[in-house]
């Protein structure tokens, strides 16, 4: 029961939530760069939505499954191919010993996810089997145990009362999650603490000018091109705790968005933070894509969160 | 009237949001010491209500940031209290911190005071041997102090962790005698061995595993600062004491945890 890696991608590996509650000894949290389409391939196979995946960047690692497993892509479209043959996102797709799947490439997005119906059986690393310095490379094995009927009837997972949710309403979600994934709205963020550093028109110029994602994008953080942004007065500030998605603005006057890997702390001018709900729109977009930064508040953060959070509890 | 104290009226609390998950406290940005226990007194007293809800709290220098799970928030009594208003939320907070504080002004002093009397210090071994301490005669030339009074004015002082970050376990301690003070590297090195202590102006650290990095290096301990197990991990935090003492070639070998 197992996958093996036959050939390492540049820079895939197994996130899950992440871990929290360790920063404060500058552990980072790691996790999914998109946790909309990582639990929408979940949510499809009746997993647990923060159930372990492959989190997969373009040139991909080639799998071989070494027995039955049923899985399910999402995300970024990298033309997945089972024994050469393209196969659906979104379905799960019934895979049988010797299969090999790989990507062809790169259509839309950034990051595919690849989950696999059942429990991976790997060790976790404080509670999380994401880890910054580990990515998957030829040869690594990895085991999921199926679910097995029992467990179906009987899920563990309160919220996912799993042999109601109709075909209907999992099309709905699908459908939802992919329009935000990849709708080409303003990227929305909250005003940080350097905001208020920054000139007028400097404001004026990060929510009305076109900005770039840089080839050097990581999973630690996506530099951004765009008009220089000045502040008052060149300003010293003491490292304070920063979040995914914080907007760094670097002293060559480079801005940088921090992804899920960024470091604990950070002494840079903090300009402000996209809201969560943004955050795998903004993971998934090209190097050619024009980005829009937009100013909101924190209830719309929060009710935007609460609302694509809830799409995926079944609606009786 | 202390100057202590003076700098605790005069400090101020601020709360600010930071994006949708997480809310910081701050007090005047200074790297001081007065500051970051106050950050750490908040930090334990917050710990205190195990707030469901609140999934990280992370001191550093001037601030205390708290990440949040936006879910269970609003599942929380908490929520409802304060309006769905995690500003609402955090400065009650503060109120309840400052009365506790005020009811238990006698009580706070005393335990102050015993702290005080024995406060815990970490005593980290470091070898100050040329080919560990990578940058000690470039630091010599530079600052014009010979090794030997860099090593003593190096362990001398007590220094205070202000923060975790950079790197698993890294910490970011102060502050630095001036004499032996010196500006990090203008392009870092690709690999600085783990243990390395270094030097960046006013602060100190030890490198907790093999990395790139752009601090003065000094010296070396052989001791695992950092220990990916989790019964072990970090073994400084934010608020903690530590001092270094000197140590030969010889006893670090003996005690090289890194081999």
């Amino acid at each position: 029961m197992a996958i093996k890696v036959i050939k390492s991608g540049i820079a895939d590996t197994i996130q899950d939530k992440g871990r929290y509650g360790y920063q404060h000894l500058g552990i980072q949290p790691n996790g999914f760069l998109d946790y909309q389409s990582a639990q929408l391939a979940n949510f499809i196979l009746h997993n647990t939505i923060t159930e372990p995946v492959f989190e997969i960047h373009f040139p991909a690692s080639t799998f071989c499954f070494t027995s039955n497993y049923t899985i399910c892509i999402s995300g970024a479209n990298f033309v997945p191919l089972l024994n050469e043959k393209s196969i659906a996102l979104h379905t799960p797709i019934t895979v049988k010993e010797n299969d090999v799947l790989q990507f062809l490439k790169p259509l839309q997005g950034r990051v595919a996810y690849i989950a696999i119906q059942g429990k991976i059986k790997n060790e976790t690393w404080l509670d999380s089997h994401s880890y910054f310095a580990k990515r998957i490379q030829k040869n690594d094995i990895f085991e999921w145990g199926a679910n097995n009927e029992k467990e179906f009837s009987n899920p563990t997972h309160t919220d996912l009362p799993n042999n109601s949710i109709t075909n209907e309403i999992i099309n709905g979600i699908i459908n939802e999650i992919q329009s935000q994934v990849f709708s080409t709205d303003p990227i929305r963020f909250i005003p940080g603490p350097a905001w208020e550093d920054l000139t007028p028109s400097a404001k004026e110029s990060l929510v009305s000018s076109k900005f770039q994602i840089s080839l050097q994008s990581n999973r630690m953080g996506y530099p951004i091109k765009g008009p220089l942004l000045p502040l008052h007065k060149p300003n010293q500030y003491l490292s304070a705790a920063v979040t995914r998605g914080t907007l760094q603005l670097l002293p060559n006057g480079e801005l940088m968005v921090l992804m899920a890997d960024h470091q604990t702390i950070g002494g840079y001018a903090n300009l402000g933070q996209i809201i969560l709900v943004d955050l795998p729109r903004f993971a998934q977009l090209s190097n050619q894509a024009s980005i829009h930064f937009m100013e909101t508040n924190i209830d719309t953060a929060h009710k935007l969160y609460q609302q694509i959070e809830k799409k995926f509890i079944h609606r009786s | 009237m202390s100057s202590k104290e003076t700098i605790f009226e005069k400090s101020k609390w601020n709360v600010n949001l930071l994006g949708d998950h997480a809310i910081v406290f701050s007090l005047t940005a200074n790297m001081q010491e007065e500051i970051i226990e106050k950050i750490i007194e908040l930090k334990n007293w917050i710990e205190l209500a195990k707030n469901d809800f609140i999934i990280e709290s992370i001191p550093s220098y001037h601030t205390l940031t708290l990440v949040y799970d936006i879910q269970q928030f609003y599942k929380n009594k908490i929520a409802i209290e304060n309006n769905h208003s995690i500003i609402a939320f955090a400065n009650s907070l503060l109120t309840q911190f400052e009365l506790t504080k005020k009811n238990n002004q006698l009580q706070f002093e005393t335990e102050k005071k015993q702290e005080n009397n024995s406060p815990i210090i970490i005593r980290i071994p470091v070898c100050y041997d040329l080919s560990l301490g990578i940058d000690l005669e470039n630091l010599s030339t530079k600052n014009n102090i010979s090794i030997n009074e860099i090593i003593k004015k190096h362990c001398e002082e007590i220094y205070l962790v202000y923060c975790l970050g950079f790197l698993p376990g890294f910490a970011y301690m102060g502050k630095v005698n001036t004499k032996i003070q010196i500006a990090r590297h203008a392009s870092p090195r690709k690999e600085v061995m783990a243990g390395s202590v270094g030097i960046a102006g006013e602060q100190t650290g030890i490198y907790p595993m093999n990395s790139p990095g752009g601090w003065q290096i000094i010296g070396r301990t052989p001791l695992k600062i950092f220990d990916p197990n989790p019964s072990v991990l970090g073994k400084l935090q934010a608020g903690d004491r530590i001092q270094f003492y000197p140590i030969d070639f010889a006893a670090f070998e003996k005690l090289n945890e890194y081999k």
